[in-house]
């Protein structure tokens, strides 16, 4: 069974509130968004830049995510969950999260935490090329989710994450701490961030 | 918030013992204790099925050492 919240999203264009849905579940429909919505939008988007004259480094980084392939390599494993936010019929965001990590900040380490392994806000939902999202908040509420997530786990609203470079000030602005470059060549020397509870607590009152 | 069942669990003192220091060293309950052992078996059954082998390795010495399941 799915469980469904209302939340609100922000128009990109008229800053109004959107009525949208946090599901805790990523289901056929959004795997079918992602590849039959998502990966149009990004290889348009991949196309402008280019003609734009955009140096790669500054591509979505997150464009080669294969959410079919993820999803199906955690289906039926009780260590992985997944939520996404749909909005105008659409899928607006995915994460995916893992529940077997540990924490690796000095006052929490060793302590269970939601590790996010993916999150991702549909294309038309990122800033690139100076243009306005057609949805704000997507990431936030995915965040959100997960930080919920760890409190109903008893893990305090405990997170981590490997940030992708340009997402790192995202994570930085909602009070997440940089741990810095991970010496592990796993995970291709990208940035750790952890929450810690009182993190999270001050995150969840202020959101 | 998912739905979720209710079991009795008959444990020894030492097993007791064991989830009740497991509990205070990780900053859990009981309850969260066992959910994350059901996750951490289940998925290295799973990756064991797929003919993966579980490793540890001392982060000092790089010395490996695998756990046998059997």
């Amino acid at each position: 069974m799915v469980d469904v919240s209302t939340i609100y999203l922000v128009d990109g264009a008229t800053g109004s509130e959107v009525r949208a849905e946090l599901r805790d579940s990523i289901e056929d429909a959004q795997l079918v968004d992602w590849q039959l919505k998502w990966r149009p939008a990004h290889d348009a988007l991949i196309r402008e830049l280019i003609q734009k004259g955009v140096s790669r480094q500054q591509w979505p980084q997150s464009s080669h995510w294969d959410w079919r392939r993820k999803a199906a390599q955690v289906q039926g494993l009780l260590a992985f969950r997944g939520f996404c936010v749909l909005a105008d019929g659409e899928t607006q965001g995915m994460a995916q999260v893992e529940l077997t990590k540990s924490a690796r900040a000095p006052v929490q380490a060793g302590k269970p935490i939601v590790y996010i392994e993916y999150l991702e806000a549909a294309p038309w939902n990122s800033p690139e090329l100076g243009r306005a999202p057609r949805y704000r908040g997507v990431g936030t509420a995915l965040l959100s989710a997960a930080i919920a997530l760890s409190v109903e786990e008893g893990f305090k609203g405990r997170i981590g994450l490997h940030s992708l470079p340009q997402a790192e000030d995202f994570y930085r602005r909602r009070g997440m701490v940089d741990l810095g470059p991970d010496p592990d060549p796993g995970h291709q020397h990208l940035r750790y961030f952890e929450m810690t509870a009182e993190q999270a607590r001050a995150f969840l009152t202020e959101e | 918030m998912t739905a979720k069942r209710t079991m009795t669990l008959n444990l020894t003192d030492a097993e007791m013992r064991a989830l009740d220091e497991l509990s205070a060293r990780k900053d859990v309950s009981k309850t969260a204790v066992l959910r994350q052992a059901l996750r951490l078996y289940q998925a290295v059954e799973a990756r064991v099925e797929r003919g993966e082998k579980l490793l540890f390795e001392n982060e000092a010495t790089k010395e490996k050492a695998e756990l046998m399941l059997v």
